[in-house]
């Protein structure tokens, strides 16, 4: 905003600048910096009223100096005094011609307007989400590193393991520094406050490699173990109100107590701005167990270094892992598959967002070519009805420059107020774009009209004052002085073409636009009436995470868990309840590697399977049906019977075609095995996108060396009743009461954990719907536009051809044949552009090919519908034409 | 030139002179000194500002100078210092006088006695 404004001051004469100008400048950035500490409204507020004075002035200041009149003789002024009066007479001549039609200047305005509000709008959120570097210095060296093994039955990309990490961060030259972490929830406890938060672990290296410092306090080092943690500015402001004795005490924080050592500036976010505080933890050699998949790492490449020498020289010192650090069989197969992943770190930080968001811009810039057309086409017909105008001004000795310049006087003004309205309407529209955004986009909230936002929307008013105005003003001054005998009526075969052409691209645009929503809402409800294989109506669910002498081990938590469990049946509404580790679309399961007895100790890699742990009702609450066998009864919860339910896939992975019920697995690394008592339906973990993962169901108690031999300490609660929508402060009440001590967290129902899984399309859905919507309405408003103009003007030989008995039909025939002409060419030519870009919605189409034939047919028939409707209201207009009305003009 | 104010200036003239009547100010100090002393009726815009600033000076009435004392050294670029001339005393003085005398009349026409209305 600041650089805005003294950008302003350029508007000054120069000679006034050189005197005033630099103390100008800095008086205003004084008074911006002054206006900013009382809030973001004060300062908006102050730059407008600024950028008003500055403008008022600066041309004031040209057209009665105050400053270098005496001085300077007044010869030397005359040229640019001339040029500046001959714009000044230009422009004032188009404000007067525009007041006169008053309906021109509005439609244009705000045809103009809504489009390029649109594009500032979206403008805004991709300048501040995807264009502003991350908030790292040379963040162009930083790189992400994870894994890929192609060939194994690992994931397509998964995070490496420490021993990676200390391999790269001793004898990687081409990295500069290298850190590993990870990001999860955990409790955080101060005197007053219990909440899960999200915080991350990582090697201390982390703000050395991401070279950021604190604004408080200092940044860990090797020596602090894993006793420290710093803190973010958002956790510093909202917990600690921004109190810096915070530095040194010491608070609970994932499982232990922690000094708080350092608080980092506002502008620091990493992975992602939901992390609230960083623990370091030195990762050494000793005790390494190779394999330990899961961890990313951010990486500062050398100076000079390339993406691909990286990945050459990571691949190479993964090899050496087994022979350094040992590991099974299957770690040393799985080293040989492995090949490094190294991206820029902005990919995986800005997610899935930037596709998205990048197409948004395309589609408004297209509305914006649609909007310019019409307008164009506007400016035409406005330029027909002056030729004779054109023409008297030409007899009278203006050159044509002269003309050309008072056309596209009339453009700029128009394209001004245009964007003025567009930055109202960008103001007003992007909390609202906001608020409908998905979750996980870093920096929404710094969203705003910044300078670039603001200099984009100059730059697209200007290009569309070119646009809209540069054809009609070039054709209106070659005018020739034979126009001013033909009465001014008629026009030429040329226009009709210009115009038809603009028609037939609009056309085509708002097609493309209407196609690519139209698959998105065909993948929306696809996705929709995918059977995750559990209900998402009417149920509930919430964690608690209760702590205390009284819960020392697995079946003490079990037992408060069914106690609790029954509790909230109880209540009034309540049919079922469960716990399970991991909500399905909330959070995933872990992964481990499973061997059966039937494979026995030879097989040493086993099945990479996915486990959780299911207790209550689960199954019923979540409606996953049990396909054979049992769901769990009390006795597998309160006691050690190491049995486990398997999902479908994962029985079908471990004994294809084969009864699982009465068999037995082990997970590697545990001594005991554990019997299958009952397969039930697969479940969507993450997504409605993605394969059902193989699930492995461990009871509330486990035995040994299972995953619920040690306390459960956060499942989350799954309650089927019908008052999914109200019910959360009764059970949290009754929390209080049983739990004082544990918050309730990650509270939703799954409905709204459903349609949030989905956003991210819905989003993307709704504006780009919104955009072709606007496009549509466009396109046939050009199209009534050219043909009500055409059949005005054919309103002569119209009368003719009735006063010579065509009959009222065929009149209209004739009209609506003209429109469908232009529509069904722009049509095709729309659908052969859609068809090479629709490939650009990627991974947000579900279910639907990129060139669905369906989709193209149907919005192509719409397409031609609206347009033989826009044509159909001139044609009837042209069959009421009087013949006598008509020719009574001549 | 001072005539041409002779029938009244602008009150921002009038407190952009005010202003430097105790000595040479620079630009951010005269804002400030108006916007004090006009009891907050004048927040002059930056622009607006420096078109006054630079009509006094085409008139002669505010001339480019040294600050008064010497002042500590300003970090970053050197501040420009503006003052009055003897015309524009002078100026200054004909317009308190010019105001006075309206006031006065003002005050006779209301029936505005000294102990108040």
């Amino acid at each position: 905003m600041r650089s805005f404004l003294a950008l302003l001051v350029h508007l000054f004469p120069a000679e006034f600048r050189s005197q005033f100008g630099p103390d100008m400048v800095e008086q205003i950035q004084s008074d911006y910096d002054r206006a900013l500490s009382h809030g973001r409204r004060r300062a908006f507020v102050f730059t407008l009223v600024t950028a008003l004075d500055l403008v008022r002035s600066g041309v004031a200041e040209h057209r009665h100096p105050t400053w270098g009149i005496t001085r300077t003789p007044q010869i030397t002024e005359e040229g640019t005094g001339m040029r500046m009066n001959g714009w000044t007479k230009d422009l004032r001549y188009a404000v007067r011609a525009l007041r006169r039609s008053p309906g021109f200047t509005l439609v244009t305005v705000g045809t103009l307007g809504l489009a390029i509000g649109a594009n500032a709008g979206i403008f805004s959120v991709v300048d501040t989400v995807l264009l502003d570097p991350l908030p790292f210095p040379d963040a162009d060296r930083l790189v992400y590193i994870a894994a890929s093994a192609p060939g194994s039955d690992m994931p397509e990309e998964f995070g490496v393991s420490s021993e990676f990490y200390l391999q790269y961060k001793e004898q990687a030259t081409l990295l500069e520094d290298v850190s590993i972490f990870i990001d999860f929830t955990a409790t955080l406890r101060t005197n007053n406050r219990t909440e899960r938060v999200r915080m991350s672990v990582m090697s201390p290296s982390l703000f050395s490699t991401l070279q950021v410092s604190p604004i408080l306090g200092r940044l860990p080092v090797p020596e602090d173990e894993s006793q420290v943690a710093v803190i973010s500015h958002t956790l510093w402001a909202t917990w600690f109100e921004a109190d810096s004795a915070v530095i040194g005490r010491s608070y609970e924080m994932g499982g232990g107590s922690r000094t708080v050592i350092g608080v980092m500036g506002p502008d620091f976010w990493f992975p992602n701005d939901r992390v609230l505080l960083w623990i370091p933890q030195n990762i050494r050699a000793e005790g390494i167990v190779p394999g330990r998949f899961g961890q990313p790492l951010v990486a500062r490449m050398a100076p000079g270094a390339t993406t691909d020498a990286l990945v050459n020289q990571l691949t190479t010192l993964a090899l050496r892992l087994p022979e350094r650090f040992g590991g099974s069989a299957g770690y040393a197969r799985l080293i040989e598959q492995h090949r490094p992943i190294v991206r820029s770190l902005e990919e995986p930080l800005l997610g899935a967002a930037s596709g998205p968001l990048w197409i948004l811009l395309g589609s408004v810039g297209v509305v914006l070519l649609i909007a310019c057309a019409n307008v164009a086409n506007l400016f035409m017909v406005r330029t027909e009805r002056r030729q004779r105008e054109f023409a008297v001004r030409r007899a009278l000795g203006a050159t044509r420059g002269r003309l050309i310049r008072a056309q596209m006087a009339e453009a700029v003004v128009l394209a001004g107020l245009a964007g003025i309205l567009a930055v109202f309407l960008a103001w007003v529209s992007v909390p609202i774009i906001l608020r409908a955004a998905p979750p996980n986009i870093p920096r929404l909230d710094e969203v705003g009209l910044t300078v670039p936002t603001l200099l984009f929307t100059l730059g697209a008013s200007l290009l569309s004052a070119l646009l809209c105005g540069v054809v009609p003003a070039i054709r209106s001054s070659a005018t020739s002085l034979t126009r001013l005998s033909d009465a001014g009526r008629g026009s030429t075969r040329r226009g009709h073409w210009g115009r038809d052409g603009l028609v037939v691209g609009q056309t085509a645009l708002a097609l493309v636009l209407l196609i690519g929503s139209g698959l998105l809402v065909r993948s929306f409800w696809e996705l929709r009436n995918v059977d995750p294989g559990y209900d998402t109506d009417d149920i509930f669910t919430f964690q608690i995470a209760p702590e205390g002498d009284h819960l020392p081990d697995a079946p003490a938590y079990a037992r408060f868990h069914t106690d609790f469990m029954d509790r909230v049946a109880a209540l009034p509404g309540v049919e079922s309840v469960g716990i399970v580790e991991n909500v399905p679309l909330n959070e995933g399961a872990a992964g481990g590697r499973f061997r059966t007895e039937d494979t026995g100790s030879d097989d040493e890699a086993g099945s990479l399977l996915r486990y959780t742990y299911a207790g209550g009702d689960y199954f019923g609450t979540m409606g996953i049906e049990v396909l054979r066998g049992r769901a769990f009864t009390m006795a597998d919860h309160v006691s050690t019977l190491g049995n486990v339910i398997l999902a479908q896939s994962a029985a079908g992975l471990l004994w294809p075609g084969e009864d699982p019920i009465g068999r037995r697995i082990q997970q590697l690394g545990s001594e005991n095995w554990e019997t299958v008592v009952g397969v039930v339906e697969d479940v969507m973990q993450s997504d409605f996108r993605n394969t059902p993962q193989p699930l492995v169901y461990f009871p509330l108690v486990g035995q040994p060396g299972s995953p619920t031999s040690r306390a459960i300490s956060s499942p989350a609660y799954v309650v089927k009743t019908s008052r999914a929508d109200v019910i959360a402060p009764e059970i949290r009440a009754m929390v209080r009461e049983v739990a004082p001590e544990a918050p309730m967290y990650r509270v939703f129902t799954m409905a709204g954990l459903a349609s949030d899984s989905m956003v991210r399309l819905s989003f993307t859905m709704l504006m780009l719907g919104i955009v072709s919507m606007l496009a549509l309405i466009l396109g046939a408003i050009g199209l009534f536009g050219v043909l009500s103009y055409v059949v005005a003007e054919r309103t002569k030989e119209i009368g003719v051809r009735m006063a010579l008995g065509a009959e009222a039909k065929r009149v209209q025939r004739m009209v609506v044949a003209q429109g469908a002409r232009v529509v069904v060419l722009g049509v095709v030519i729309g659908v052969g552009i859609a068809a090479g870009t629709t490939r650009v919605l990627g991974n947000l189409l579900f279910g639907v090919e990129a060139a669905d034939v369906g989709t193209f047919l149907g919005m192509s028939t719409t397409m031609m519908l609206v347009g033989l409707l826009a044509s159909y209201l001139p044609a009837r207009r042209a069959s009421n034409v009087d013949p006598i009305e008509a020719l009574r003009g001549e | 030139m001072t005539g041409r104010n002779a029938g009244g200036m602008s009150s921002l003239e009038y407190h952009v002179l005010l202003a430097m009547a105790d000595g040479p100010l620079y630009g951010y100090a005269i804002k400030e000194a108006v916007e004090t002393e006009s009891a907050g009726t004048l927040t002059p815009r930056t622009g607006s500002l420096y078109r006054v600033l630079a009509r006094l000076m085409t008139w002669g009435l505010v001339a480019k100078t040294e600050p008064a004392e010497a002042t500590l050294p300003h970090p970053g670029r050197e501040r420009k210092y503006y003052g009055l001339t003897a015309e524009g005393r002078g100026a200054l003085a004909a317009e308190a006088r010019r105001q006075r005398g309206a006031a006065a009349l003002a005050e006779e026409r209301l029936g505005m006695s000294e102990g108040g209305p």
